[in-house]
C-alpha cells in the first residue's frame, strides 16, 4: 500500500493525538487507575526498551543480537549473587551488567573473529545463560531492594509525575539512554561510524575504520544495555529465579524491529506492549468482562503482531547485519 | 545465504588430510565437538563437587540401560525430531522459525481433539489425527508466511509472538469449561486437559520400542528427498540463498515464502501431535514445555541437514531421558543437560577450535552460515 | 611427523569419548553425590533390606528448594528422617512425561514408599500403586476418586485457609479494597485459594472490593515470576488496595517483596507454608500465611506407613493460618479473638466457605 509521505504523516500524527486525548479522557474518569496504569506501563517497558536498545546499537554496527535474553538472566543472576553475598547493591548492579558484557564479548568474538553465524551464537548464550543460572542456583538468599526516587517538584504532575518521575532507577536509565543513544547514534563520529559499519562494512574499512574493533566495542557495549534490562527485573522482583526472563529478551528484539531499529522507535514499540500488560492486568481487576485471564494474556502479542501488519511497511534493517566481515 | 555452504573440497594447505573415508568427515566435526562438550560438563560437575563418570554413567545407563530405558529415549528423541525438522526446512528456505514451540502445542491439543472426537478404524484413525494436528499448526505458518511474504512483518517476531498466543489458546480450550475440556465425569480433579484420546488413535509401541520414532526418521528422510532431489526442494533453497535471484530466476517468492512456513509448522505440529497420539494420551498444558526451543539447537547441531537431525535429537533425547537416573545417584542438577547441549552447540558451529585440535585448518567449506539478515 | 600427531590428536578424541563411556559404565552404582541442592547428605543403600524404610519424593515440575509447595513436603520428609530414622532421596522432575520414569526409578531401587507431590501426578501415581502393590504410595494434592489399597492422597481444604486469610485482610483493610496475586486458574488449588479468600474477605466486611489477578501466561511461566508480581502488586497499591494476598509460587513472593516496599501502609498475606520463614524480604508486610499444613501432614503419614497404620483413600490434612509474629503487636486483639473463633468454625464446617470444591 503505497501512501503518499504528507498522508502518512498526518496518520501518524492522528494517531499521537488520539493517544494523548484517550489518556486525558481516562484520567478525567477515574485519575487512581489511569495513573496506575502509567506507571505500569512505564514499568513494564523499562527492561524492554533496554533489551531493545542492545539490539539496536549491535544490529547498526552489523551484529544480531538474538542473545538479549541469555544477557539478561545472567546479568539478573550474577547481579543477584553478588548484591547478596557482599550487601552492597552497587556492587550487585556492577557485577551484573561486567557479566552481561562478558556474554557481550563472547558474542563479538563468536560473530567477528570465528565468524560463527550470528544466530548460533546468540542461541548459545541463551541456552548456556539458562542452564548456568539454574545449574548454580542457590536458595534462600536475599539481596538489599532498590531505592525509589522521586524528581522533586515534577513528581507532583498529574499522570505523568507518579508514573514517569517517581521510579526506581534503572527505570530513569531506560528513559536516559534512549536519548544518549540517539544522540550517540545520529550526533556523533563514533555513531556515524557505527552506522557506516553497519551498512557498508567494506567501504567503511576503506576510509580507515577499524571495523573488527568497532564490532567488537559496540557489541560489548550494547551488552551492558542487555545487563541493565536483566537488573531492572531484579528490580522489581527483588531476588531472583530461574529462567525468571520469560521470553522478555525476545520481546525486546521484537520491539526493536517494531521500532525500526531507532532508539525513538523502540521506545515507542516497548510503551505499546507495556500499556499491552498493564492494560490486561486493569482489566483483571476489573472485572471487565467474563473473559478468562488466558485472553487478556494474549493482548499484548496480538496487538503487536496486528501494528506490524497494519502498518505494513517493510522494515530495513542495516544492511551488512548478520554477515561476518571479511577484509579484503 | 542459508543452509550450509558445502565449496568443492580443496584439498589441505599442507600436510595430512584425514584418511577416514569421506562419509565420515562431516561427521567427525560434530563427534569432537560432543566429546569437547562433555569435557567441559565434566568440569562443572567437579565444580559443584560431583563424580562426572558417576553422572554421566548414570545418564548412559538411565537412556540406554534397558530395553525400557531405550524406549524412553526414543520417546525423548520423537519431537526433538520433528522440532529439529521444521527449523531446519525453515532454514533452507531462508526463514528463521522460532514459532515450533506455538505450533507443537497447537498441533498436539488439535490432534488430541481429533483423537478423542472421532473413533474410526485405527488404520484410518491414526493417519487422521496425525493430519489434523499438522493442519492446524501449519495454519500458524501460513499465517507467518504471508504476513512476511506480503506485509513485511519478520517472522522471527510474528513466531514469537504466536507462540505466546498459542499457549494461551491451548490452555484456554483444555481448562475447565473450555470447549476440549476433560469433563468432571472422568475428571474429578477438575484438571486442565482434554479427555484421553480413544484406543484407536494411540500409537503403538513395538516391542517396546515408539512406532512414532521410526515414524520420525520416515518423515525425516522425505524432508531430506523433498529438499535435495525434488524441483520444489531446489526452489526453496534457491530462496534461502538468495531472494533477489531467486526472483529474478522467475520463482514466485511470495508463494514460496508462505509455502515454507506452512510446511515448517506442519512438521512441528506432526512433533506435537505424535506426542499425543503416541506418549501422552491427551493433552495437558505445560506437557510440551521446551520443545520448540530444543528444536532450533537440534537443527543447528544437525546443520540444517533433516537426516543428521535424528542423530542429533537421539543425542539430545538420550541426555535428557538419563536425567532422572542422575539425580538418582547423585546430586547433579538436570540443568547439566543443557549447558552441554550450549557447549555442544558452541563447537559444532565455531569449527574452528574443533578444527584446530584435529588439525585442520583453514577448511573454510566447513562453516555453516544459516543467516539472511533480518531483511531476506 | 604431522601427520602422526594429527593422528593421535584424532585418536585421543576417539579415546576419550569411548573412554568416557566405559568408564562411566564401570563406575555407576557407586555413586555418592552431595550435590549444592541436595539436603540429604547420604544416599540410601539397600533398600530391599527389611531394616531400611527408604522413602522417595517425586516433585512435580519444579525444584525442590521452591520455597514453598515442594519445600514443605520435603521438610516433612527430613523430618521423617530425623524422627522417624528413615531415609529419604528425591528427584526433581524436569518434564511431565517422566513422572512414569521417576516413579519407576525409585521403584528399580526397591524403596518402600513412594510419595508423588502434585495434582497432576494423579493418574501416574494411581498406575504405579496398582501395578507395584507391595510398594505404598501417597500423593499429594491428588484426589481419590476411588481407593487403591496402598495408595493415600492427601489433600488440603485450601478454600478455608483462603477464607480466613480474606477475613483477616476484611478486618485490617482501612480502604476497603483488599487484592490477590495469584498463579493460574488451571492449577485447582490456586483456584480454592483464589475463591476462598473472596468469601472470606466479603464475610468480615460486605462492602470490601476485592480484586484479583491471575499471571496470564501458560502454567509454566505462572509461578515464576516474581517480576510480574511485583508490578502488579504495585500496580494495586497505587490504586487503594492495602491488603494484598500472594498466592503464585514465586510470581506471589514477588508480590509480597513488593507490597513490604509499603510497610506500614499495606499488608500481605503470604501461602502454602510460613512465609514468614521463608519470604525474609516480605516481613514488613507479612501478617500471616494461609497455610496448608503440609510439613506436619506428611510426616504423620510417613510415620504411619512406617507403622503399618496408614489408611488408604482420601487424607484430609489440616490448614491454618500462620502465627503473626511481628504483627501480634499490630493486629487489634479484637481481630485476633475474631479469628481464632472463626478458624475453628471454618475448620469444622460450621462457617461454609460456599465455595465449590
Amino acid at each position: 500500500m503505497k501512501l503518499d509521505p504528507k498522508v502518512k504523516r498526518i496518520i501518524l500524527w492522528s494517531i499521537v493525538a488520539a493517544i494523548v486525548l484517550g489518556w486525558i479522557l481516562a484520567y478525567r474518569w477515574d485519575a487512581d487507575q489511569t495513573t496506575a496504569v502509567a506507571s505500569r506501563t512505564v514499568r513494564a517497558a523499562a527492561p524492554l526498551l533496554l533489551g531493545a536498545l542492545c539490539g539496536v546499537i549491535g544490529e547498526r554496527t552489523g551484529v544480531f543480537n538474538i542473545g538479549i535474553e541469555g544477557q539478561m538472566l545472567f546479568a539478573a543472576f550474577v547481579g543477584f549473587m553478588a548484591a547478596s553475598y557482599s550487601g552492597s547493591l552497587l556492587l550487585g548492579i556492577a557485577a551484573g551488567v561486567a557479566g552481561a558484557m562478558v556474554l557481550g564479548l563472547f558474542l563479538g568474538w563468536a560473530a567477528v573473529t570465528l565468524k560463527m553465524d550470528q544466530i548460533i551464537a546468540g542461541t548459545v548464550i541463551n541456552v548456556f545463560a539458562l542452564g548456568f543460572t539454574s545449574f548454580y542456583y542457590v536458595q534462600g538468599r536475599t539481596m538489599p531492594s532498590f531505592p525509589s526516587w522521586s524528581v522533586p517538584g515534577l513528581d507532583g504532575l498529574p499522570l505523568l509525575g507518579k508514573s514517569f518521575f517517581s521510579n526506581p532507577p534503572l527505570t530513569y536509565l531506560a528513559m536516559i539512554a534512549t536519548v544518549v543513544v540517539w544522540i550517540g547514534l545520529f550526533k556523533t563520529r563514533w555513531g556515524l561510524r557505527t552506522l557506516a559499519v553497519g551498512e557498508n562494512p567494506g567501504a567503511a574499512d576503506a576510509v580507515g575504520v577499524n571495523v573488527i574493533f568497532k564490532r567488537y566495542v559496540n557489541v560489548t557495549i550494547a551488552a551492558s544495555l542487555a545487563g541493565f534490562a536483566g537488573l531492572h527485573l531484579l528490580q522489581s522482583a527483588n531476588s531472583f529465579d530461574r529462567g525468571m526472563t520469560n521470553g522478555q529478551g525476545f520481546i525486546a528484539l521484537a520491539v526493536m524491529i517494531v521500532g525500526r531499529w531507532h532508539p525513538f522507535g523502540a521506545a515507542a514499540g516497548a510503551a505499546l506492549f507495556g500499556f499491552c500488560i498493564a492494560l490486561e492486568a486493569q482489566l483483571q481487576f476489573n472485572d471487565a468482562l467474563d473473559i478468562p485471564p488466558q485472553f487478556f494474556g494474549m493482548i499484548p502479542y496480538v496487538t503487536t503482531i496486528a501494528v506490524l501488519a497494519i502498518a505494513g511497511i517493510r522494515a530495513r534493517p542495516p544492511a551488512a547485519g548478520g554477515h561476518p566481515f571479511e577484509k579484503e | 545465504m542459508t543452509g550450509a555452504t558445502t565449496a568443492p573440497d580443496t584439498p589441505a594447505p599442507s600436510g595430512p588430510r584425514i584418511d577416514v573415508g569421506r562419509w565420515m568427515r562431516p561427521a567427525l566435526v560434530p563427534l569432537v565437538a560432543i566429546a569437547l562438550g562433555l569435557l567441559l560438563g565434566a568440569i562443572l560437575i567437579l565444580s559443584i563437587g560431583e563424580n562426572p563418570l558417576d553422572a554421566y554413567g548414570a545418564i548412559i545407563e538411565g537412556a540406554f540401560g534397558s530395553p525400557d530405558a531405550v524406549g524412553r529415549t526414543l520417546e525423548k528423541a520423537t519431537p526433538l525430531v520433528f522440532g529439529g525438522l521444521a527449523v531446519a526446512f525453515a532454514f533452507k528456505g531462508g526463514l528463521f522459525n522460532i514459532g515450533g514451540q506455538g505450533q507443537i502445542l497447537i498441533g498436539a491439543v488439535f490432534a488430541a481433539w481429533a483423537g478423542f472426537t472421532f473413533d474410526l478404524p485405527t488404520v484410518i484413525q491414526i493417519p487422521f489425527s496425525l493430519l489434523v494436528g499438522g493442519l492446524a499448526a501449519s495454519l500458524l505458518g501460513a499465517l507467518v508466511g504471508w504476513l512476511k511474504a506480503v506485509r513485511g512483518v519478520h517472522e522471527v517476531i510474528s513466531t514469537i509472538m504466536l507462540n505466546f498466543v498459542a499457549a494461551n489458546f491451548t490452555e484456554w480450550l483444555v481448562n475447565t469449561s473450555g470447549p476440549f475440556a476433560d469433563p468432571p465425569a472422568t475428571n474429578p480433579s477438575n484438571l486442565a486437559r482434554t479427555p484421553l484420546i480413544n484406543s484407536s488413535a494411540e500409537i503403538p509401541h513395538i516391542g517396546g520400542l515408539p512406532l512414532g520414532f521410526f515414524f520420525s526418521v520416515v518423515v525425516a528422510t522425505v524432508c531430506w528427498w523433498l529438499l535435495e532431489r525434488t524441483t520444489l526442494g531446489f526452489e526453496i533453497r534457491t530462496v534461502g540463498h538468495n531472494r533477489h535471484a531467486a526472483a529474478y530466476a522467475g520463482i514466485n517468492v511470495v508463494l514460496l515464502t508462505i509455502l515454507v512456513m506452512t510446511i515448517s509448522a506442519f512438521l512441528a505440529g506432526l512433533g506435537g501431535a505424535v506426542e499425543t497420539l503416541g506418549v501422552t494420551g491427551r493433552f495437558e498444558p505445560g506437557s510440551n514445555a521446551f520443545l520448540g526451543f530444543a528444536g532450533i539447537t537440534i537443527a543447528l547441531l544437525a546443520r540444517t541437514n533433516p537426516l543428521a537431525v535424528v542423530p542429533a535429537a537421539l543425542l539430545i533425547g538420550a541426555l535428557q531421558a538419563g536425567t532422572s537416573l542422575m539425580q538418582a545417584r547423585t546430586g547433579v542438577p538436570p540443568e547439566i543437560v543443557d549447558l552441554i547441549q550450549a557447549f555442544i552447540l558452541f563447537f559444532v558451529a565455531a569449527p574452528v577450535v574443533v578444527l584446530w585440535i584435529i588439525r585442520r585448518r583453514g577448511q573454510e567449506e566447513e562453516r555453516l552460515q544459516l543467516t539472511t539478515g533480518w531483511g531476506g | 611427523m604431522r601427520r602422526s600427531l594429527k593422528r593421535m590428536a584424532l585418536g585421543l578424541s576417539a579415546v576419550a569419548v569411548v573412554g568416557f563411556t566405559v568408564a562411566a559404565c564401570g563406575s555407576s552404582g557407586s555413586g555418592s553425590g552431595s550435590g549444592s541442592t541436595a539436603t540429604t547428605a547420604q544416599k540410601p543403600t539397600n533398600c530391599a533390606a527389611p531394616e531400611n524404610y527408604c522413602v522417595g519424593f517425586v516433585t512435580d515440575v519444579g525444584k525442590i528448594d521452591d520455597k514453598s509447595f515442594n519445600q514443605s513436603a520435603w521438610e516433612g520428609v527430613k523430618k521423617a528422617v530425623a524422627e522417624q530414622g528413615v531415609q529419604a532421596d528425591y528427584i526433581e522432575t524436569v518434564s511431565q512425561k517422566d513422572y512414569a520414569t521417576n516413579i519407576k526409578t525409585f521403584l528399580d531401587q526397591k524403596y518402600d514408599l513412594i510419595i508423588t507431590w502434585g495434582f497432576l501426578m494423579g493418574e501416574a501415581t494411581t498406575k504405579a500403586a496398582k501395578a507395584n502393590p507391595k510398594t505404598t504410595f501417597i500423593g499429594g494434592d491428588q484426589f481419590q476418586a476411588t481407593t487403591v489399597p496402598n495408595l493415600t492422597g492427601i489433600t488440603f481444604p485450601e478454600a478455608k485457609a483462603g477464607f480466613l486469610a480474606g477475613a483477616l485482610a476484611g478486618y485490617m483493610t482501612k480502604s476497603n479494597k483488599v487484592g490477590a496475586v495469584l498463579g493460574t486458574n488451571t492449577v485447582p488449588p490456586v483456584v480454592q485459594f483464589k475463591e476462598g479468600y473472596e468469601a472470606g474477605a466479603k464475610y468480615a466486611n460486605p462492602n470490601i472490593s476485592v480484586k484479583s489477578t491471575y499471571h496470564p501466561g501458560g502454567a509454566d511461566v505462572a509461578f515464576t515470576d516474581p517480576a510480574f508480581g511485583a508490578d502488579t502488586a504495585k500496580q494495586m497499591l497505587d490504586q487503594g488496595i492495602d491488603v494484598i494476598f500472594g498466592a503464585g509460587g514465586k510470581t506471589g513472593n514477588g508480590a509480597l517483596a513488593e507490597t513490604a516496599k509499603k510497610a506500614g501502609a499495606a499488608l500481605c498475606i503470604g501461602v502454602d507454608s510460613d512465609q514468614w520463614l521463608t519470604v525474609p524480604e516480605a516481613h514488613p508486610c507479612l501478617m500471616t500465611s494461609a497455610m496448608k499444613l503440609i510439613t506436619p501432614g506428611v510426616q504423620k503419614l510417613i510415620a504411619q506407613a512406617k507403622d503399618g497404620t496408614i489408611k488408604a483413600g482420601g487424607f484430609s490434612g489440616d490448614v491454618g493460618l500462620a502465627p503473626f509474629h511481628d504483627f501480634e503487636s499490630v493486629i487489634p486483639a479484637d481481630v485476633q479473638q475474631k479469628i481464632t473463633d472463626l478458624t475453628a468454625k471454618v475448620l469444622s464446617g460450621e462457617v461454609p466457605t460456599g465455595v465449590k470444591q
